[in-house]
């Protein structure tokens, strides 16, 4: 669901004023954190933001990792939209993301090992990612460099919330600690607090994002979905 | 009122009537202990049937004395009040109330408690089950029946599904008693299990055939244990053979009158 902004800049005059330009880079790089959040109100992207938040850190790489990628690639892709031939824009599109992809996961893999072990293959999944596809294909390949950077720059920072609010709440409570720090002092440690295994364990990602999920919607009505069935109105069900 | 006598608090009685008996065996048998349990979980579960009743005008139920009970005797024990209480929190407030309340609910909300405790502190002990509560769970199921709240064809499948495992040689010695108060507990809920006649006989005999299953070999798990997580698994596949049963029955339809 690209924002209104989308197919804004093909018609607006050659010269826009500055300030009109800045609100709207403005907006292409706050709107993706809250109101168009890409993992809570589009729900893109989770399998790696379910994968990666057992622990603080490995959150915060995969962050940076995704949001380096996603706007280098809007950048890329945006200066040369008008060359990619649209019958095989897709293919373009992969072969650049996926470039960005190996060079990012070697640069982890050489100064940060353990971490890069721990994600193990997701830094190379990036290339799938529907956040970075989703941007590129809706967003920069209609946009100039500029505005495509910042949209690119707020999905990915939008991610990044998401993961680092998930990625705390599960090392902090699985484990009781932060970043590798004790906070919480475990039972075996001799403190007081009894880790919840189940932190640990995929599903309590599930449930944290639905937590997520629907505080984020009783804050904001209008990301909710409309309902799928309204039951039919009976004697039976009425009080 | 509708429908008559019958409305949804009159289900949650009769099945706490059912019940009744097992639970008293398990207060004589568990002593002041068991008694602080059971209150400190109805304390829990109708805090946060009066916090939906207060936030969301959803009527409370006697259902959640009903989760209260099989939560204290079948959770995990040896847990602090703050493990217990969060456990319980999770599985009523996101096993059932969420839903809109009893009889909305997809999975039991004891079921849910005990899985999340099970899993969140696995170094915590199961509870054992002795001879006389079995036997009071066998009471309760004829109970349930007779009173029209559980289905007979659930324990009919499960019966014969055990009575097959038998017959090959592979009867859960070990399992059975946990497995029949588990049944009685969790798996004949209403609510959860399966709603068409051939889907709870199929859901009886999936409750049954995955019990002897894990009992044959699951290494190192305890009677409870293995017996919540079949009744998890059963009750998370009643939907799919609820459907199984009525597309069954479309076919049959289909085949008569063309």
């Amino acid at each position: 669901m690209p924002p209104p902004a989308a197919a804004a800049p093909a018609t607006t005059p050659a010269a826009p004023t500055v300030g009109l330009s800045r609100q709207r880079l403005w907006r292409a790089l706050t709107e993706p954190l809250l109101r168009q959040n890409p993992v809570t109100l589009q729900i893109l992207g989770i399998c790696s933001a379910l994968a990666v938040t057992t622990s603080l850190a490995a959150a915060l790489t995969m962050s940076a990792a995704l949001t380096a990628v996603v706007v280098m690639a809007a950048g890329i892709i945006s200066v040369i939209r008008r060359h990619i031939p649209p019958s095989i824009r897709n293919i373009v599109q992969i072969v650049i993301i996926a470039s960005l992809v190996v060079v990012i996961d070697q640069v982890i893999r050489a100064y940060l090992p353990d971490l890069s072990r721990r994600l193990s293959v997701f830094v190379s999944l990036i290339a799938t990612n529907c956040i970075v596809m989703g941007r590129t294909e809706s967003f920069a390949r209609r946009n100039p460099p500029l505005p495509a950077m910042a949209d690119a720059l707020g999905n990915g920072l939008g991610y990044s919330i998401v993961l680092i609010l998930i990625g705390t709440v599960r090392e902090l409570f699985g484990a009781g600690t932060l970043m590798g720090r004790p906070i919480l002092v475990s039972v075996d440690a001799g403190g007081w607090y009894e880790p919840l295994g189940l932190m640990l364990l995929p599903p309590s990602a599930f449930f944290l994002l639905g937590f997520l999920v629907w505080a984020v919607r009783s804050r904001w009505p209008e990301q909710a979905e409309p309902p799928d069935f309204v039951p039919p109105d009976v004697a039976e069900g009425r009080p | 009122m509708i429908r008559g006598l019958w409305d949804r608090e009159t289900v949650a009685l009769l099945m706490i009537a059912a019940v009744a008996p097992l639970a008293a065996a398990w207060l004589w048998y568990g002593g002041v202990p068991a008694a602080l349990r059971l209150v400190m979980m109805l304390l829990i579960a109708g805090a946060w049937h009066l916090i939906f009743l207060l936030a969301r005008a959803q009527p409370p139920s006697y259902a959640g004395a009903l989760t209260a009970l099989a939560v204290a005797m079948l959770a995990p024990g040896g847990l602090g009040p703050l493990q217990i209480a969060l456990g319980l929190s999770f599985g009523v407030v996101m096993g059932e109330l969420v839903f809109g309340g009893w009889g909305r609910n997809i999975v039991n909300p004891a079921t849910v408690t005990a899985m999340f405790l099970g899993f969140g502190f696995p170094a915590a002990g199961w509870p054992g089950v002795t001879a006389p509560l079995a036997w009071a769970a066998i009471g309760g199921v004829a109970l349930g029946v007779g009173f029209g709240v559980m289905s007979a064809r659930l324990a009919a499948g499960a019966i014969v599904a055990a009575a097959i495992a038998w017959a090959a040689g592979m009867a859960p010695d070990r399992a059975w008693m946990a497995a029949a108060v588990v049944f009685v507990l969790l798996v004949a809920d209403p609510v959860t299990s399966a709603a068409t006649a051939l889907g709870r006989w199929l859901e009886g005999a999936a409750y049954a055939g995955l019990v002897v299953l894990f009992a044959a070999n699951w290494q190192g798990a305890t009677p409870v244990q293995l017996s919540v997580a079949a009744a998890f698994l059963a009750s998370l596949a009643a939907p799919l053979l609820d459907e199984l049963a009525l597309w069954a029955w479309l076919q049959r339809r289909g085949r008569i009158h063309g």
